[in-house]
C-alpha cells in the first residue's frame, strides 16, 4: 500500500466515526424540528414517529401569532447583543491582567473569582434580586445587561487560561520597543486570543439568548418579555402546545446555528506564533 | 519530546532578555485592567455571597428575616437522611460524569480538529444538542429510554440483550442521567477546539522531522499542551457536576424519582429554600457545598503544577 | 517611572466614562417596580399576576374585562408571569423586595405556608363586611383558603380525581364497560384481566395504583384514613388505614414487578405522554383536566370515569385542589384589590371563567348552570365534589406532599415497610410543624 492509500483509508475511517457520533448528537435536534412540523395528534404517538404526516408548515405561522413574536425577538436581541458586548469588552482585559500582569492581591482576587462560582446561584438569587430592587432596576432589562460589563467569572477564568498559554516573549519584545501595556494588550495579545474571545462571546450570546431565570425575575412588564419566557407560555395543564413550542424553539436556535456555522472557523482555527515572531 | 525541548530552548533565550521595569509598572496597570471586575465582583458576587453566609446562621425564610440560630442549621444537616442521600447521588454523578466528559470531550475535539471535508458541518452537529430546550431534552430521553418501546432497548433487543428500566430503575437512573448529560458537552468541545487551535504547528512540524507517529504526537504534544484547557474544564466540570440541577429537576418534576435516586444536592437545596421556606437551611447547604468544591479545587490547583503545561512558560 | 502614564490615564478615563454612562442610564426610575400604580384621574390601576396561557388566559381576560366595565375607578391589568416553580420564584422575590403585584393567582395548596409566613393579606374583615361566606362554596374549597380561621384568598376553580377506564379495553378483556370496579378487589381482578404480557414486555397494563394522580391522598382517604388532626395540629400519616392503603400499593407493585412498569410511570405525568391515550394502560386515576387533553390528542378515545374504588365499595371520596386569587402582603391597594378578588369568586365571575376554560367551579349552582351536571363525564366529578377532601392547610404542606410522595416511591421499590416509611415521614413533618 502506498501512502495515499493509507491516507484515504484513514480519512474514510474518520468519516465513519464522525457519522456515527453525529447520528447520536443529531437526535434531539431532529426530534425538535420534526415535532415542530407535526399535527398535534401525532406528537405523542407511540412508538414515536419521526416523519410528520402531514407536514404542518403552518405551525410556524401559528406559533408566531400565539405570542407577540417580533416584539419578544427584538427584546431578546437587544439584551443579547448588549450583554455579549459587555462580556467581550471586559472579560479579556481582566483575564489578561490575571494572566500576564503582576500585581499585589492578584492571586487573592483570582481565588475569589473562582470561589464565587462555587456557591449555587439558588442561594444568591434572592440577595441579588434585593440589590437590584434597591437600585431600582427591577422591571428593567438592566440586571440582565449591566453586570456583564463588569465581568463574568466563568469567562475570565477561561480567557486567563488562554492568555497563560501565550508566550511571554512576544509581550516582552513589544515592551522593549516601548509599547504601553494597553497597546501590547490591544495590538498583540488580544488578536492572539481572538479564538478564545470569540468562543466566550458565543457562550454569552447563547446564555443571554436562552436565559430564563433572569428575565423571569426582572422583567415585570409583559411587553418587555423575551422569547425564552414566551416558550413557557406554550405549556399548560390541559395539554401543552408541543408543536408550536418546538416551532419557536427551532426558530430560536436557527440564528445561533447560522452564526456558529460561519464563525467557527474564526474561533476554532489555530494561529501560528511562528509568523508573528518572525 | 526532543522537538519540544528545542522549541522551549528557543523561547527561553528570548525570555532571558527580560526588563524588570515592566514588572513594576504592571502593578498599577494590573489593578486598572482588573478594576471593572473588582467592582463587579464585590457588587454582584461577593455582596450576595456574604449575605448568604449570614443567612446560613439564621432561620431566614425569604419572606421573613428569621432569627439568628447559630450553628443549628449545620447541626441539623448532619442528621438529615435526605441530605446525606443527596450527597451520595451528587458525588456518584460527579465521579463518573467529570472524567467521562473530559475523555469524550477531548476525543471529540481531536476528531473535529482533523482536516477533512465537511468538518464545519460535523462541528455544528456536535454543538446542536446544547441549543435544544431542557424540557424537550427531558421528554425526548424519556422516550428513548422507555423500557418497553424506547429506541435504546429496541436496539439492545436486536443484539440479544434485555435492557434495564433505565430511568425507572434505582440502579440505572443515575447512569442514564450521566449518559444524557454527555449530550451537552458541545460547549466544552468548543473550548477544547479553541485550545487545540492555539497549539503552534511548529511543534508538529518539528515532531514530524523527528519521525514521530500519531500516538507520540498525541501524547507528547497535543495532550500536554491542551492541559491548560483540560484544567479549566476539570475545575468547571466539578463545579457544574456538584451543582447539577435543571435536567434532573425537569425530568422528575422535582421529585428525584425513583426512590430519591435522582435527588441531587442542589435539588434538595432548592426545595428547602423555595418550597419549605427554609432559606437559612438552604444557605447552610450551599456553604457546605462550597467547602467541598473549594477543597477539590485546591487539590486540583496544587496538583496542576505537575501536569499543566503552559506554552507561555 | 510610568513612561506609559498617558495611556493609562486615557484608559482609566474610558472606564470612568463607561461606568458613569451605564450607571446614569440605569438610575432612571420611571420603569421600576411591579406595583407602580399611579392613581391617575381617580382611577387605580391594579396589577394581577397569573399563570394561565391559551384559553385559560382568555378566560382570565374575560373576567378582568367584565370587572373593568363595572368599575369606573379601578382598572385591573392582567400580566402573565410563568407557571409552577417559576411563578413561585417570581412572586417570592417580588414579595421579599416589598414590591408585589396587587393581586396574584395562587395555588390554594400553598396558602397555609404563605399565610403562616405573614405574606398574604388577611381578607376576613372584607369578607365579613360584604357577606361573602363559606355557604356559597364547596366546603373543602373554602377551607383550603383558610388558615387558622382567617380567610386569605377566594377560591376560583377546583378539580377532583376519579378512576378513568378504557371501555374498548374492557370489552376486549370480556369485562362489562358499563359496570366498572367499585371495590379494591374488583379493581384488582379487572386489572389482572386487562393486563397482557408479551414476553417480558407489557403490551397492556390493567392498572397502576400510583400512576398519574394516584397519590397517597387518593387512596388514604378512600381507605378511611385521615392525614391531619386539626385540633392537635399534627399530621397523622401512620393512621392504620393509610398504612393499609400503602401496603396494598406496595403489594401491587411487588406482584407486577415494579421495574417492569415504571417506564410508564416515570414519564411525564401530565396529559401528553399518557399511555392511556395509546391504550397501553387500561385504567388510571386522573383529574378532570385530563378530559380536555384526551379531546385534543385523541378525540375518539372511548372511556368512562367512576369514583376511585374503596375496600368496601361504598363511601367514595376524592380530593380536590385548585386556584385562588390572593392579595400579597405589601400590595399598595388592598381595598380595591378585594373588589376584584370578590368579583372573581362571585357567581358572575365564576361563570365567565369556568365557562370559558371548561374547569369546575367552586360554586355548585354555577356548575349546574354551565351544564356540567348533564355531561356524562363532568357530572361524575361534580357528584363527588361535596364528598371531596382538601389537603391539610398547614405551614408544611409542601414538605408533607414530598414526604408522602417519597414514602410511596420507596414503598413500591421495596425500600422499607409501609408502616415504617409513613412513621418516619410523620415524625419529620410533625417536627417541622412545631
Amino acid at each position: 500500500m502506498n501512502p495515499t492509500h493509507v491516507k484515504k483509508i484513514k480519512i474514510s475511517f474518520a468519516h465513519i466515526c464522525l457519522l456515527i457520533a453525529s447520528a447520536f448528537f443529531l437526535i434531539p435536534f431532529i426530534w425538535m424540528v420534526s415535532t415542530s412540523l407535526k399535527p398535534i395528534e401525532q406528537v405523542f404517538t407511540f412508538p414515536p414517529e419521526w416523519i410528520p404526516k402531514p407536514f404542518r408548515w403552518d405551525n410556524y405561522s401559528k406559533a408566531i401569532e400565539y405570542i407577540p413574536f417580533w416584539t419578544y425577538l427584538s427584546n431578546t436581541a437587544i439584551i443579547t447583543i448588549l450583554s455579549t458586548l459587555g462580556v467581550v469588552l471586559t472579560c479579556p482585559l481582566v483575564a489578561y491582567s490575571f494572566a500576564k500582569l503582576k500585581w499585589r492581591g492578584r492571586n487573592v482576587l483570582f481565588a475569589l473569582t473562582l470561589a464565587v462560582m462555587m456557591i449555587p446561584g439558588q442561594v444568591t438569587m434572592i440577595p441579588l434580586f434585593l440589590l437590584f430592587n434597591k437600585l431600582g432596576w427591577v422591571g428593567t432589562p438592566y440586571p440582565l445587561i449591566i453586570p456583564q460589563f463588569f465581568g463574568v467569572p466563568f469567562y475570565i477564568f477561561l480567557l486567563r487560561q488562554f492568555f497563560l498559554g501565550l508566550p511571554d516573549s512576544l509581550r516582552e519584545a513589544a515592551k522593549m520597543d516601548g509599547a504601553s501595556e494597553l497597546r501590547v494588550y490591544w495590538q498583540i495579545m488580544l488578536p492572539l486570543a481572538k479564538p478564545a474571545v470569540m468562543a466566550v462571546g458565543l457562550f454569552q450570546l447563547m446564555a443571554s439568548w436562552t436565559d430564563f431565570l433572569g428575565p423571569l425575575l426582572y422583567l415585570t412588564n409583559q411587553e418587555s418579555y423575551t422569547l425564552s419566557l414566551a416558550l413557557q407560555q406554550f405549556q399548560n395543564k390541559q395539554g401543552s402546545e408541543w408543536s408550536l413550542m418546538m416551532a419557536v424553539s427551532t426558530l430560536l436556535t436557527l440564528p445561533i446555528i447560522i452564526l456558529f456555522f460561519f464563525l467557527q472557523k474564526t474561533f476554532i482555527k489555530g494561529i501560528t506564533f511562528s509568523g508573528i515572531k518572525g | 519530546m526532543k522537538a519540544l525541548e528545542k522549541l522551549n530552548l528557543k523561547q527561553q533565550q528570548v525570555l532571558i532578555v527580560k526588563s524588570k521595569k515592566s514588572n513594576i509598572n504592571s502593578g498599577a496597570t494590573g489593578w486598572l485592567f482588573a478594576s471593572p471586575w473588582i467592582i463587579g465582583l464585590v457588587l454582584f458576587y461577593l455582596l450576595p455571597l456574604v449575605v448568604s453566609i449570614y443567612y446560613s446562621f439564621t432561620s431566614y425564610s425569604i419572606l421573613r428575616p428569621g432569627e439568628f440560630i447559630g450553628l443549628q442549621n449545620y447541626k441539623e444537616l448532619l442528621v438529615d437522611p435526605l441530605f446525606l442521600k443527596s450527597i451520595y447521588n451528587t458525588v456518584y454523578f460527579a465521579v463518573f460524569y467529570v472524567p467521562l466528559s473530559i475523555i469524550c470531550g477531548v476525543a471529540l475535539a481531536m476528531m473535529l480538529n482533523m482536516k477533512i471535508k465537511g468538518m464545519t458541518i460535523y462541528r455544528t452537529i456536535f454543538f446542536l444538542p446544547t441549543l435544544v430546550p431542557h424540557v424537550a431534552i427531558a421528554v425526548l430521553w424519556m422516550w428513548l429510554l422507555n423500557p418497553g418501546f424506547g429506541l435504546v432497548n429496541g436496539f439492545l433487543d436486536m443484539i440479544g440483550i434485555k435492557g434495564p428500566a433505565w430511568l425507572g430503575s434505582e440502579t440505572w437512573s443515575k447512569p442514564s442521567l450521566i449518559f444524557m448529560s454527555l449530550w451537552g458537552i458541545g460547549q466544552s468541545v468548543v473550548i477544547y477546539l479553541a485550545g487545540l487551535g492555539d497549539i503552534s504547528s511548529e511543534y508538529y512540524e518539528a515532531a514530524e522531522v523527528d519521525g514521530a507517529n500519531w500516538f507520540q504526537k498525541t501524547f507528547h504534544i497535543t495532550l500536554p499542551l491542551l492541559t491548560p484547557v483540560i484544567f479549566f474544564n476539570l475545575v468547571m466540570g466539578i463545579i457544574g457536576a456538584f451543582q447539577q440541577f435543571t435536567l434532573p429537576y425537569t425530568l422528575t418534576q422535582g421529585q428525584g424519582k425513583p426512590a430519591n435516586s435522582l435527588t441531587f444536592y442542589v435539588m434538595y437545596l432548592y426545595d428547602n429554600g423555595f418550597k419549605y421556606f427554609r432559606m437559612g437551611y438552604a444557605s447552610a447547604m450551599a456553604w457546605v457545598l462550597f467547602v467541598v468544591i473549594m477543597v477539590l479545587t485546591l487539590l486540583i490547583f496544587w496538583s496542576s503544577k505537575r501536569w499543566v503545561h503552559y506554552q507561555g512558560k | 517611572m510610568f513612561h506609559n502614564f498617558g495611556k493609562l490615564r486615557k484608559l482609566s478615563l474610558v472606564f470612568c466614562i463607561m461606568t458613569a454612562v451605564i450607571l446614569s442610564a440605569c438610575s432612571n426610575k420611571e420603569t421600576s417596580g411591579n406595583a407602580d400604580n399611579a392613581k391617575k384621574d381617580g382611577v387605580t390601576t391594579l396589577t394581577f399576576w397569573h399563570e394561565n396561557t391559551g384559553v385559560g388566559e382568555e378566560a382570565i381576560n374575560d373576567v378582568v374585562d367584565a370587572f373593568n366595565k363595572k368599575h369606573k375607578d379601578i382598572r385591573v391589568k392582567a400580566v402573565y408571569t410563568a407557571a409552577n416553580e417559576s411563578q413561585n420564584e417570581k412572586l417570592l422575590a417580588a414579595v421579599a423586595g416589598g414590591n408585589p403585584p396587587d393581586i396574584s393567582w395562587f395555588d390554594r395548596f400553598k396558602i397555609g405556608s404563605w399565610a403562616s409566613e405573614g405574606s398574604l393579606t388577611d381578607l376576613t374583615k372584607y369578607a365579613d363586611r360584604d357577606g361573602v361566606t363559606k355557604d356559597n362554596y364547596y366546603p373543602f374549597a373554602w377551607d383550603e383558603a383558610t388558615y387558622k380561621d382567617k380567610l386569605y384568598g377566594i377560591p376560583v376553580d377546583t378539580d377532583a380525581r376519579l378512576l378513568f377506564y378504557n371501555k374498548d379495553a374492557f370489552k376486549d378483556a370480556g369485562l362489562d364497560p358499563e359496570n366498572p370496579p367499585k371495590t379494591i378487589s374488583e379493581l384488582e381482578k379487572a386489572a389482572e384481566k386487562l393486563t397482557i404480557k408479551d414476553g417480558n414486555r407489557f403490551k397492556r397494563i390493567g392498572f397502576i395504583p400510583w400512576y398519574n394522580q394516584g397519590w397517597l391522598y387518593s387512596w388514604g382517604w378512600g381507605f378511611g384514613g385521615d392525614f391531619y388532626n386539626k385540633d392537635k395540629n399534627i399530621v397523622t400519616l401512620n393512621d392504620p388505614k393509610i398504612v393499609e392503603s400503602l401496603k396494598w400499593i406496595a403489594d401491587y407493585a411487588k406482584k407486577y414487578n415494579v421495574e417492569d412498569i415504571t417506564g410508564f410511570t416515570d414519564s411525564k405525568g401530565s396529559g401528553e405522554m399518557d399511555p392511556f391515550i395509546t391504550g397501553q394502560l387500561a385504567m388510571h386515576i386522573g383529574g378532570n383536566w385530563s378530559i380536555s387533553g384526551y379531546l385534543k390528542y385523541k378525540p375518539d378515545l372511548n372511556y368512562g370515569v367512576t369514583p376511585i374504588p374503596t375496600p368496601t365499595g361504598t363511601d367514595f371520596t376524592s380530593w380536590s385542589g385548585g386556584m385562588a386569587v390572593v392579595v400579597p402582603k405589601g400590595a399598595k391597594h388592598p381595598d380595591e384589590a378585594w373588589e376584584f378578588v370578590k368579583f372573581f369568586g362571585s357567581e358572575e365571575g365564576q361563570e365567565l371563567y369556568n365557562g370559558k376554560y371548561k374547569t369546575l367551579s367552586v360554586i355548585d349552582s354555577v356548575n349546574e348552570k354551565l351544564g356540567y351536571k348533564k355531561d356524562p363525564l363532568f357530572s361524575q366529578f361534580i357528584n363527588i365534589l361535596p364528598e371531596s377532601h382538601n389537603r391539610p392547610v398547614i405551614p408544611e404542606g409542601e414538605l408533607l406532599w414530598n414526604e408522602l410522595s417519597n414514602a410511596v416511591d420507596n414503598a413500591i421499590h421495596g425500600n422499607g415497610k409501609p408502616g415504617d416509611l409513613l412513621k418516619a415521614a410523620n415524625d419529620k413533618v410533625n417536627k417541622s410543624l412545631k
